[in-house]
């Protein structure tokens, strides 16, 4: 006998355990069903995650970007920096957006038009981009803001929802829709499965290849902006690290870290997953170290455990026959 | 709950009856339950340990039947995970949350968003900035003259003839640090440090490895370096352990803010002969009985205001002269440790 | 020049034009700063450069192999806490036994791995984002936030970074420099010439092909996380010796290091080709950069900025002189072919 195909699937294993996880919330902490508390959950790592998304189709495609953390510190610091200069705060965003895109730019001309693994590539620019941003604001702190600019990462402003939590909706669905109903999203997967071929068939591949990386940068930027608003002061330490996090995101959405499969509704849950544990954890106040290794856990477990039942599932096959 | 709100009432009405009370001491009153939270910087730092071990022993003595909670976030997400341990504080609806603040400004909405709950918002070892969203900061001694007492030792080690000698910070991002060196260089403007040349600050990152490259990177630097002026624990023992690697500690001194017992056996070799610091132990009990008096509505974070701190002693809110707005409670004094008292300290 | 060609392929020339890189870095920074041509500037290098390299031989097998190792950092860190609480606990342990008990912490935390990358056929990046988390935080749990101190350890221990192993003029080749060159040596050897090195290449330019041949593929992918767990250790217990005093964040994001140095080196991040003496050129590129970047007289603001703009032109240089070797190997080969096939046809 075999196991229904729906129940083999990934995204049904992370709906499981997401399940569970909101079980174990509700039953350990009254204050977790609180509208406050669900729309903190999110708050807190919203950056993270619209990050992830974005990262979803660089992987997909075979690559990854491991300088996105540094691009969201470079951006808030570019915007930090020309605002205090006097420039509008209007105008510095888009510079800062700008540099973003530029950032990105630069990641996919070196993997896609001179070949080098991105991997290379973005981890010099982990290193850089990070090195930019403190030139720019050596050990100060910019704060003082406009208070429009602060709210958009504070207060809410549709229902209980901040504009950060509804930008993410919003491009969870446009994701949605380029990577599962678009000839880009084809093609990114196309590439990410075998690139040879896909350059065979007149794929323009290098251009593809650039536009995600821009792609990645700028809404790295957006995200940095974001968690801009929401701390309401920038500092050259901005979202350090943030990228494995990033990566843990999308790679226990099921997306395989050699490129061509995966999609976002695995990423969906897999955020779905993360945040109500970390936040579950939080309210039992369980430390960060923990959170951390409870989730490292995990990841290894969710790929772990299905194989595990696949191969006792085959050996009785074996058996029976 | 609802005792602290009796507890607060009573207070309030207490201030209405008696209008000169601010004034008088306070007692006070052990036996209420009240969750607290303590959050370090991070977590596995011996010095945030014994705040905790300090915090623990005030609790005893307060009879708090509620268990203190000492949470905190790991080094690389020190920022997100301050924010995020405030934040969940206040969904809890905590009494008292004491904040080692890691974060700048940036800790600024998600503290006052705790502290519109009514949650007691103290800092302590490191304040918030801009003062916005704190009750009052305990302060381990006075910024400024942690910068005269840097001043000091580094005239008292390179002598009358001066000479130069280079800072070796924690990040660059370290609220406490940055003021405490501004603090030095507006010091080292007196005349009786005109020989004294400050060649340099570079940043160790409260890293053992990185504070270790950087300190042997000064000393490639700058030729004529006569002293390292470390004031953060990591960085000192660092810089003590790479001059000594390179037989270097008859050329160049260590100084700085230093834990007794890991500085020791520099002390006792002459790497670093003299260094400075507080008692952290101190520090948490005092910070765990001010968040305490102002959970149970004993004091009120008000400038004037002041208390009975245990063993410790009598304390008075002020106004913070280093930060334009806020309010702190100075705790004090510095222990400076030389060959003649760090063994005794290092138990 | 064709004999150079027939007998040398361009990979070998790889390691030739990284230490081209590496001279002509060198002669720039000897040229902007006084003093650098210096036995200082060498031991600096050396020093900082040991503990990478010991790390990056093992992450090289563990990416020849089509691998990742991104936990080693928290290994490093481990080891270097658990032998340092264990040494400061028995002051009279014998140095060896010291030296073994953390190479056996870090194999027995690769074997970890390896068993879930090779047996429950984990993906090697998720097993070791995973384990990254885990083994950190064990230790920051285990060790109740105490710091291994330097007036705990031995004299031994704490004079080992100045131990000089050998003085040729007036460099001093530390002991431990030493001793990662030595670990270099051996396993350059050891994949160039055993069996069960060239395994390593194999599994890794075509699993499907090593697996139908034969070759323990599982066995394979189990012992190159075992030996990065164990040079780990090495190096673990290396660290403790160089930095004296570990706290629970000691060696924290050493990894990304270590790849830097892996991918410099010119290892393929897609496995199977590279070698460790490579890494070991990597290593020493960037401990060069690094070391310099730090004596130039620029704002420490700078540095990363510029260092993260000189790894890129490593690897984009390193990049385009094989690809031009290549062209230059084909072209020949090609005329080689068309000046033997008229003769053939005769």
């Amino acid at each position: 006998m075999t196991l229904p195909p729906f129940l083999r699937r990934w995204e049904t294993l992370l709906l499981a355990m997401l399940v569970l996880i909101a079980g174990a919330n509700m039953a350990a902490t009254p204050f977790y069903l609180g509208v406050g508390n669900i729309v903190n959950l999110f708050q807190l790592e919203i950056e993270k995650i619209i990050v992830a998304l974005m990262m979803t189709l660089i992987i997909i495609n075979g690559e990854i970007d491991l300088s996105v953390a540094s691009v969201m510190g470079l951006a808030a610091c570019v915007a930090a920096y020309l605002f205090h200069a006097g420039w509008p705060m209007p105008v510095a965003l888009l510079a800062a957006l700008a540099s973003g895109a530029l950032a990105g730019a630069i990641n996919g001309f070196w993997t896609a038009y001179v070949g080098l693994p991105s991997l290379a590539v973005t981890l010099a620019g982990l290193i850089g981009y990070r090195g930019i941003a403190r030139i720019l604001v050596e050990d100060r702190a910019y704060g003082g803001f406009p208070d429009w600019f602060n709210a958009l990462g504070q207060q809410p402003q549709f229902g209980p929802l901040t504009v950060s939590i509804v930008i993410f909706v919003v491009m969870f669905a446009i994701m949605a829709v380029v990577l599962h109903r678009s000839i880009l999203g084809r093609l990114v997967y196309v590439m990410g499965n075998n690139l040879q071929a896909a350059r065979y068939s007149g794929v323009r591949v290098k251009r593809v290849k650039l536009l995600l990386f821009i792609a990645s940068g700028a809404i790295a930027a957006l995200a940095g902006l974001l968690y801009a608003a929401r701390l309401g002061s920038v500092r050259g330490d901005m979202a350090v690290g943030f990228e494995l996090d990033i990566i843990t995101i999308v790679l226990l959405g099921g997306v395989s870290i050699f490129g061509g499969s995966g999609n976002l509704l695995g990423v969906g849950l897999s955020i779905l997953v993360i945040l109500n544990l970390r936040n579950g954890m939080g309210l039992a106040d369980i430390t960060g170290n923990t959170q951390t290794s409870v989730i490292g856990a995990l990841l290894i477990l969710s790929v772990l455990l299905p194989n595990m039942a696949q191969a006792v599932h085959t050996k009785w096959k074996g058996r029976e026959t | 709950m609802k005792k602290l709100l009796l507890a607060s009432a009573a207070a309030a009405l207490i201030g209405v009856l008696a209008p000169h009370a601010a004034m008088a001491q306070a007692t006070v009153k052990p036996g209420s339950a009240v969750d607290m939270v303590l959050l370090p910087k991070f977590l596995g730092i011996a010095v945030f340990d014994q705040a905790h071990n300090g915090a623990e022993e005030a609790a005893k003595e307060l009879k708090n039947s509620k268990k203190l909670q000492y949470l905190g976030p790991t080094p690389e997400n020190s920022v997100a995970g301050q924010i995020e341990i405030v934040t969940n504080a206040a969904t809890q609806g905590v009494g008292a949350i004491m904040i080692s603040n890691n974060s700048g400004d940036q800790i600024v909405p998600a503290a006052k968003a705790a502290h519109a709950k009514g949650i007691k918002v103290v800092t302590w070892d490191s304040p918030i900035p801009s003062a916005e969203g704190e009750d009052v900061f305990v302060a381990q001694v006075d910024f400024a003259e942690t910068g005269k007492v840097m001043a000091d030792m580094a005239l008292s080690i390179l002598g009358a003839e001066g000479g130069s000698f280079a800072v070796l910070s924690a990040s660059p991002d370290a609220a406490n640090q940055n003021a405490w060196i501004a603090a030095m260089q507006t010091a080292l403007k007196e005349p009786k440090y005109a020989k004294l040349k400050l060649a340099g600050i570079v940043y160790g990152n409260d890293q053992s490895e990185t504070s270790y490259n950087q300190a042997l990177a000064l000393v490639d630097k700058y030729k004529d370096l006569k002293l390292i002026m470390a004031p953060t624990t990591v960085g000192i023992v660092s810089a003590a352990k790479a001059m000594q690697d390179e037989n270097l500690c008859g050329k160049i001194k260590v100084s700085g803010l230093g834990l007794p017992s890991e500085m020791l056996a520099y002390t006792k070799n002459g790497c670093a002969p003299q260094f400075a610091l507080w008692s952290f132990v101190d520090l948490g009990y005092l910070s765990y009985y001010t968040a305490y008096a102002l959970a149970t509505g004993a004091i009120k974070a008000e400038a004037g205001q002041s208390f009975k701190a245990g063993r410790m002693g009598t304390y008075t809110i002020t106004k913070d002269p280093t930060r334009k707005e806020g309010l702190r409670i100075l705790m004090g004094p510095f222990s400076k440790y030389d060959i003649n008292n760090v063994e005794a300290a290092a138990k | 020049m064709r004999w150079l060609q027939r007998h040398i392929r361009p990979e070998q020339v790889r390691e030739f034009s990284l230490l081209l890189l590496i001279v002509l870095a060198v002669l720039i920074f000897g040229s902007l700063i006084d003093g650098y041509y210096t036995s200082r500037t060498f031991n600096r290098i050396a020093a900082s450069v040991a503990i990478i390299t010991v790390v990056a031989v093992g992450q090289t097998l563990v990416v020849l192999t089509r691998g990742i190792d991104l936990s080693v950092g928290s290994i490093v860190g481990c080891t270097a806490y658990f032998a340092g609480a264990m040494i400061a606990a028995h002051k009279g342990m014998s140095p060896i036994l010291a030296v073994l008990i953390a190479v056996a912490l870090g194999t027995l935390m690769g074997a970890i791995n390896g068993v879930l990358v090779a047996f429950g056929r984990v993906p090697p990046i998720i097993v070791t984002l995973g384990s990254l988390a885990i083994f950190r935080g064990i230790l920051i749990d285990y060790s109740g936030a105490k710091t291994v101190t330097t007036d705990s350890l031995p004299s031994w221990l704490i004079d080992l970074p100045r131990l000089t192993f050998v003085t040729i003029g007036n460099l001093d080749i530390r002991a431990m420099f030493a001793l990662a060159v030595a670990i270099v040596v051996l396993f350059q050897l050891g994949t160039s010439f055993l069996n069960a090195g060239r395994q390593f290449y194999a599994m890794g330019s075509n699993p499907d092909a090593a697996h139908l041949i034969g070759l323990p593929t599982r066995r394979i992918q189990f012992s190159a996380f075992v030996l990065s767990g164990a040079l780990s250790g090495l190096a673990g217990f290396m660290f403790l010796a160089r930095f004296g005093s570990i706290t629970v964040e000691a060696a924290r994001g050493l990894e990304l290091q270590v790849v830097a140095a892996v991918v410099v080196g010119g290892v393929n991040i897609f496995g199977g080709s590279g070698t460790v003496v490579g890494a070991m050129l990597g290593a020493i590129m960037i401990g060069t950069l690094e070391q310099s970047l730090f004596r130039l007289q620029i704002s420490e603001f700078w540095r990363d900025a510029i260092l993260g703009l000189l790894i890129l032109l490593a690897v984009a240089s390193d990049a385009v002189i094989l690809d031009r070797l290549r062209a230059l190997w084909a072209r020949t080969d090609l005329k080689l072919v068309s000046t033997a096939a008229p003769e053939a046809e005769r």
